[in-house]
């Protein structure tokens, strides 16, 4: 089983295009080219999810949700790392060198 | 000011169904 690092705030996200991506009722529903899994990211998984169309550091994505949102900083930076944690688990986002990479290509 | 949308913790939910 891979192990990954934790991520930090500096670390550079950016969602992975092989996803199909549908909004269903206000929340984001996506299919996993890779994999062939459905997902059901949620109305604030999907704004995440729409904040890392492009690569965009950890930290940047929890100031831009804060703005959005009314959240405290630091509950909106812990659950944005768990999520973008539970994304990266299955495949769904790039991090560093594979997010920048492949924002060149 | 502009009002903030509601906060809740986002979960990545797998569904039950696979192609």
């Amino acid at each position: 089983m891979i192990q990954f690092s934790p991520l930090a705030l500096s670390d550079i996200v950016a969602s992975c295009k092989e996803n199909i991506v549908s909004d269903m009722g206000g929340e984001k529903v996506m299919l996993s080219i890779k994999n062939g899994n459905y997902y059901n990211l949620g109305h604030v998984g999907g704004c995440i999810w729409d904040g890392i169309a492009e690569p965009v550091s950890v930290e940047k994505l929890v100031e831009n949700m804060i703005s959005e949102f009314a959240v405290e900083a630091e509950a909106c930076a812990v659950q944005v790392v768990a999520f973008l944690e539970q994304l990266r688990k299955e495949g769904l986002i790039l991090v560093n060198e594979e997010a920048t990479s492949a924002a060149l290509a | 000011n502009q009002a903030k949308k509601a906060w809740q913790q986002p979960e990545l939910e797998v569904l039950n169904v696979s192609m």
